[in-house]
């Protein structure tokens, strides 16, 4: 009985993280390939996913992981970058990709946002591969 | 008395038909000094990774005043550029192709500029362009944009403001519709050309200066008005430029747009009206030009894998030509004159690229414009010609990850134009016995940029 209500309980997690990674704005884990294609896409023009690459916005190699506003030759950020205080982890990364100006009020990024879950859910994966 | 005729048909013709000049003076805009001040590849504003065909990107770079930068870029912007080619015609011209060239079969280093292109301060930029032609064998003044563009707010939108201080009208148009950027970007300059074209496709390029005021709205909407002075013999002859036109007064100049975008697709379009007025000599009156276009384009970009990308526009030009009727070297006073532009064009890893480009120019007959002559006369007095030009192009460099970037650069191209139609007629159109597939013209180039 005891392992009945254990399968069960389990089974509802099963469910509702199935709920969850279904769910609109939810980021999945993602394929680092198709990444790359959301990369070249929404990123490329601006953004280099190569070391020390600095293009109208600063490299993104290692970029999961890092304190906001810190390479170190990347003379551009915007005050509100610097001061963030954020740490880019996949969440944050996600919900700036999301609505750049809802997390950076201030910040110099011009992009409105990428609505696509299962796109972020990529573009994620390709980052965090970038290290 | 017949040569002052012969001259005074050759001025109107120079000036009506000031097209087949503008054909042989093709701009060309590749210029790694932009890449090395804002650490974007070649890629990143040119469709192919070679100028000048623009990307959404490229095109607001442009419209920035060529201002951006990464903040490292070179204190005085700098570029290189050669293009040397090789050009070959159905059938010899009748006479040499140009002053050093025989009447076919011409392999020559066609042009080397030099420029002045890039952020000159925070909120001016320059594309400046001196030129060495390898077919006049002189150095002039070519193209010259400079700009100053701040970033303002309305209300919460972002609104770009600038002015741009330019010599050819629509050298300063961000996209590739208009004639001053329009496919084919690098042409023969010793093939016959048609002889008629509207004065706003290329027929007071460098011959005037020209201020305007130009906007642009939440990044999508661009307005831009302006007006054109004739520059001085002085002043042409300080940057070693024949002065070819007079004008008279100023010529306003407007242009509207809309364009949108998406990141991984493009699109626009929009209006474009000049009103000119050109003098002569012998009579107080003048020929009076009105031209009015519509342009529409729109670019697939997806990852930058496949690019596809169609563009059109249409130019109507209404011509009261009161100064050559006065002067004999025109049989009508009015006039009107219609070209239409189509394409398409792919390219596949930013390298490799096919476009093909289809031109009708459509008018009133004159007999007095567009009199027999060898190879660029009409027999007919039209000035109608239609025609493909199909280009196949490799671009080696350009990339995020290229060798040598920014520095080096070369594009190889292959083009071929096929006339249905030129002056007039298809067969024999200029009364010696040309037909217009004689000037079919296979054209080869290296066009290099540092």
């Amino acid at each position: 009985m005891v392992l009945f209500m254990v399968m069960q309980q389990e089974n509802l997690k099963s469910l509702l993280l199935a709920l969850l990674l279904v769910a609109p704005g939810f980021s999945h884990a993602g394929d680092a390939g198709k990444g790359l294609s959301v990369f070249e896409e929404e990123c490329g023009d601006c953004h280099a996913a190569k070391a020390g690459k600095n293009k109208k916005g600063p490299s993104l190699f290692g970029v999961v992981g890092r304190k906001a506003g810190t390479i170190a030759d990347f003379g551009k950020y915007s005050d509100a970058m610097k001061n963030s205080g954020i740490t880019w982890s996949r969440d944050k990364l996600d919900a700036y990709i999301t609505h750049p100006k809802e997390v950076v009020s201030g910040g110099k990024m011009k992009y409105d946002g990428l609505a696509k879950a299962s796109d972020r859910g990529d573009l994620l994966e390709f980052l965090a591969a970038q290290r | 008395m017949f040569q002052t005729i012969t001259s005074l048909r050759c001025l109107a013709t120079l000036a009506g038909g000031i097209g087949l000049w503008a054909l042989q003076t093709l701009p060309a805009q590749a210029v790694p000094s932009f890449s090395r001040q804002t650490g974007q590849e070649c890629a990143t504003c040119h469709i192919g990774s070679f100028g000048p065909q623009l990307t959404p990107y490229g095109m607001k770079f442009k419209l920035e005043g060529y201002t951006e930068s990464n903040g490292k870029g070179p204190l005085v912007p700098l570029s290189g550029m050669l293009v040397a080619s090789s050009t070959h015609t159905s059938k010899d011209q009748s006479g040499d192709a140009g002053p050093h060239a025989g009447p076919n079969d011409n392999t020559v280093i066609q042009e080397v500029s030099g420029f002045l292109a890039g952020r000159l301060t925070d909120h001016l930029g320059s594309f400046t362009q001196v030129t060495y032609s390898g077919i006049e064998r002189k150095v002039a003044l070519d193209n010259l944009d400079l700009r100053f563009t701040q970033n303002l707010k309305l209300g919460d939108t972002e609104t770009l403001v600038g002015v741009t201080l330019n010599n050819n009208p629509t050298v300063q148009d961000p996209f590739n519709t208009q004639p001053a950027w329009r496919f084919p970007y690098m042409g023969s300059e010793l093939a016959p050309g048609p002889a008629a074209a509207p004065l706003l496709n290329g027929g007071l390029g460098q011959q005037v200066l020209g201020a305007s005021l130009y906007g642009l709205w939440n990044d999508s909407i661009y307005a831009e008005l302006g007006a054109y002075g004739g520059s001085s013999y002085d002043t042409l002859k300080a940057f070693n430029i024949t002065k070819a036109i007079r004008l008279d007064g100023l010529s306003p100049y407007a242009r509207i747009g809309y364009f949108k975008d998406l990141r991984k697709q493009a699109f626009g379009g929009g209006l474009v009206a000049m009103q000119s007025a050109l003098k002569q000599d012998g009579t107080s009156r003048t020929d009076k030009y009105q031209d009015i276009g519509l342009d529409g384009w729109y670019q697939w970009l997806g990852n930058r894998q496949h690019i596809f990308t169609l563009h059109g526009s249409y130019l109507h030009e209404d011509q009261t030509r009161d100064a050559s009727y006065d002067l004999g070297a025109a049989e009508n006073r009015k006039g009107k004159l219609d070209r239409l532009d189509l394409g398409g064009s792919y390219h596949f890893d930013q390298s490799y690229g096919v476009t093909l480009g289809y031109f009708n120019i459509n008018g009133d007959s004159d007999g007095g414009l567009y009199a027999p002559e060898p190879d660029s006369g009409s027999l007919n007095g039209s000035p109608n010609s239609n025609g493909w030009t199909v280009q196949a192009d490799w671009t080696r460099f350009g990339k995020e990850n290229s060798w040598g970037a920014p520095w080096a650069n070369v594009r190889l191209g292959l083009q071929y134009t096929a006339y249905g139609k030129f002056n007039g007629a298809s067969r024999d159109y200029d009364g010696s016995g040309r037909d217009a597939s004689d000037n079919n013209t296979l054209f080869g180039f290296l066009w290099t940029a540092f």
